[in-house]
């Protein structure tokens, strides 16, 4: 096991990240341009209520770029909280059919400000989580639970036009979900068939040890380089057989300074640590894209074997198995 | 004095019976290709605008999954945001409605959509059935049905000040939120507001606070009756005649000959109503299990059954006096001579232009020009080439009449269907 794999390589990005550039349109062609070919997937964060700074909705503006571009795969947040599963599970259902399988959703669990931000524009409404950790972790869950059983309450083969008995669809491939938690219930099924991909990427960002049960339930789990890393990567590799999730360094470029050496170092120092992917953040990506593209993401090909852009639907790339629909009857 | 100008709205054919899957023309209702080739088509055409219709849940016939029509559609504004992705004109409205989602992240989405397609969002505003649908949702079956307008009318106010950018702070009888958004003015001001409902309460909210109707009045009579009553309720909201465009569903078939597009309409009317379908189609004013009929017989002889709880789940509910419509129906079939499949084949008809391409031009010219509509939404019975033909043939023939563009003359869809460029406050009735 000495020989050295290759790594994936993206970017994490904002749904504002267009900042005071007017041509809100222009600024995300010309990025996904950019990045299309040069990095495996990006991540689209989305600042749902941040005040003054909300910007577009993540997952409308990933199926605006998913006909834009050929390769990249798009991870769009959604802050599951604050919004209801069944319209994320149908808005990445279709993202995956309108990138042609390169679709990902990017579990945003705000943190205890930016939730109370939320909840004021939302209201206070029955079904939804009280404004506390503990509720906000466990619905975050119960959410994350619903978006993909949705995914699965179609199996794929449910569309049958059959003529001769005059139906379209086989209705005992469609399933009921009946999912009860906490706050809410879903009965489903999805109104949007089973996706490309069955169950397009899931992915999650680390940021405390109370996270660990939503990285399990993730596929991929982002988790900031430096000090912590080989623990948490440890931690997660730990878990169960087979099913762990994928665990990508986060790193960040200073806006800066941008030493490309420095920055190499510090993946290579992650890849050690078990990172099977890098995520490149960039705080003030307007300025500095440029240069990452340019310089960076050369200087990670040759060091790192960042490997080219692989092609495929997202989770093959990630190295995920093909999705299992759980609802299905065994072949 | 100048014709007027028709405005043609194309709606992508869905989960209903008059979308024909048996047909081998018949694409994918999923695959991104079929949504392209349909807008790019009628993008081509320079319709006004794409139209998409909702449903939030499946339907169920006899607590079971429905399985005879086409079901299963992407989420509408993914789908519509991935559209204005490849389109540069066309405009892109969508059914969404106000039970089940809430407004500050509807309101922030169809900004999205506002501009990332560059002014070209629309939104027919409806309201669904609660406990049926509310099964999907958080909330669940959260409003009581006589305030789902009230709702509505609230909901559109609390979008309209979320739109307006920066602070927004709203305490109303069903909302209190608060936040400060950072979108700025939308290229439109608002994204453009269609409602549908067709009762006194769903006319009064058109005509406060839409810009587009969508009616089903079929006859040119019925069509200049809803048009007149419609019209003249905007005075007393101080707008316009021209503030709110009526734009009727309807069907089209072309042929070679009136006879042969006769024929062809013949033959969709059965793909439409295949013989089980006509089953189900008569349970619903029945409201009783009646597969033991032959669809090709007569009517039952037993009434329908007043009693019971709905048989059909998430369809509108067309039929509100069963025993009046099966007695109707008796004696239509019977002047007629008509089977059950026949019969349902009359009824459920929408309106429809029928002949050949100059024949279709020249009478959907004549309903606009006459008042029993600004224009039409007109639905495909394939997908995805269900406008393939009209756009060659039947567009050509409006434009060398002068009563439709040559080409979009404006950036945005307000600006297409000639409304005011910019929101106005809506003032109270007077």
């Amino acid at each position: 096991m000495t020989q050295k794999s290759t790594i994936l390589l993206g970017f994490g990005l904002h749904a504002n990240a267009h900042g005071d550039d007017l041509d809100w349109r222009g600024f995300w062609n010309s990025l996904v341009g950019r990045l299309d070919g040069a990095a495996e997937f990006l991540t689209l964060e989305d600042r749902f209520a941040d005040p003054g700074r909300d910007g577009l909705d993540a997952i409308l503006l990933a199926n605006w770029l998913a006909p834009r571009s050929r390769d990249i795969g798009i991870i769009a947040g959604a802050p599951l909280n604050f919004v209801e599963p069944f319209h994320v599970s149908t808005a990445i259902a279709t993202l995956d059919y309108v990138s042609a399988g390169r679709a990902g959703l990017l579990i945003q669990r705000l943190d205890q400000h930016r939730s109370r931000d939320a909840g004021r524009a939302i209201g206070t409404l029955k079904g939804f989580p009280a404004v506390d950790p503990l509720s906000l972790d466990s619905d975050t869950l119960a959410a994350t639970e619903v978006v993909r059983r949705l995914w699965d309450s179609w199996e794929d083969d449910a569309v049958i036009r059959d003529v001769a008995s005059q139906r379209y669809v086989d209705g005992e491939k469609l399933h009921n979900i009946d999912y009860q938690s906490a706050d809410f219930r879903v009965l489903g099924p999805s109104i949007t068939p089973r996706p490309p991909q069955g169950q397009p990427l899931v992915a999650f960002g680390w940021t405390t040890e109370g996270d660990l049960a939503l990285a399990r339930a993730a596929d991929v789990v982002f988790v900031p380089a430096g000090t912590g890393f080989a623990g948490v990567a440890a931690k997660l590799r730990g878990e169960g057989q087979g099913t762990r999730p994928k665990v990508i360094a986060d790193l960040q470029v200073r806006p800066d300074v941008a030493d490309v050496a420095e920055l190499v170092a510090a993946a290579q120092t992650s890849v050690a640590q078990g990172a099977e992917g890098i995520r490149l953040i960039l705080p003030a990506l307007y300025r500095q894209i440029a240069s990452v593209v340019d310089a960076l993401v050369p200087a990670l090909r040759a060091d790192l074997l960042v490997a080219q852009p692989l092609g495929g639907d997202l989770r093959s790339r990630f190295g995920l198995p093909a999705a299992r629909n759980r609802y299905a009857a065994a072949a | 004095m100048s014709k007027k100008q028709i405005i043609l709205g194309a709606q992508f054919p869905g989960v209903n019976n008059f979308t024909v899957w048996s047909d081998p023309a018949a694409g994918s209702q999923i695959e991104f290709a079929s949504f392209r080739h349909f807008a790019e088509t009628v993008e081509r055409g320079k319709f006004d605008f794409v139209f998409l219709a909702e449903g939030l849940r499946v339907r169920e016939q006899k607590g079971r999954f429905h399985e005879l029509d086409v079901v299963g559609r992407p989420n509408t504004l993914a789908i519509l945001t991935a559209l204005a992705s490849i389109t540069n004109h066309v405009g892109l409205i969508g059914t969404l409605t106000t039970t089940f989602n809430e407004p500050y992240p509807l309101a922030r989405q169809l900004a999205t959509l506002d501009i990332l397609s560059g002014g070209r969002a629309g939104w027919n505003v409806v309201t669904s059935p609660g406990a049926f649908t509310g099964a999907n949702f958080r909330r669940g079956d959260h409003l009581p049905f006589r305030e789902r307008y009230e709702r509505a009318r609230d909901f559109l106010e609390t979008a309209r000040s979320i739109w307006q950018g920066g602070d927004f702070h709203i305490r109303s009888p069903h909302f209190d939120i608060a936040g400060r958004t950072g979108a700025g003015s939308l290229p439109q001001g608002a994204p453009v507001i269609a409602q549908a409902g067709d009762s006194d309460e769903g006319r009064e909210l058109a005509a406060s606070h839409a810009d587009l109707i969508y009616s089903r009045h079929g006859t040119l009579e019925e069509g200049q009756a809803f048009y007149a009553d419609v019209k003249q309720r905007l005075a007393k909201y101080g707008r316009s005649r021209d503030a709110l465009k009526i734009l009727p569903g309807a069907n089209f078939v072309l042929g070679e000959t009136l006879e042969d597009a006769l024929e062809k309409q013949k033959a969709i009317r059965l793909q439409q109503v295949s013989p089980k379908n006509a089953i189900v189609f008569l349970e619903q004013v029945w409201n009783r299990d009646l597969t033991a009929y032959d669809p090709d017989g007569p009517l039952p002889e037993v009434d329908p059954d007043v009693a019971v709880e709905q048989l059909a789940q998430g369809r509108a509910a067309r039929y509100d006096n069963r025993l009046e419509t099966a007695r109707a129906w008796r004696e239509l079939a019977e002047r007629e001579k008509l089977s059950i499949r026949e019969l349902i084949i009359k009824v459920t008809g929408r309106k429809q232009f029928v002949g050949t391409p100059a024949q279709v031009a020249e009478e959907i010219d004549r309903y606009v020009q006459a008042d029993a509509a600004d224009g039409f939404v007109f639905a495909p019975h394939l997908t995805p080439g269900g406008f393939d033909e009209f756009v060659e043939k039947v567009v050509p023939i409006l434009q060398e009449r002068k009563v439709f563009r040559q080409d979009y003359a404006a950036p945005t869809l307000r600006g297409n269907l000639a409304l005011p460029e910019t929101w106005q406050p809506v003032a109270k009735a007077v």
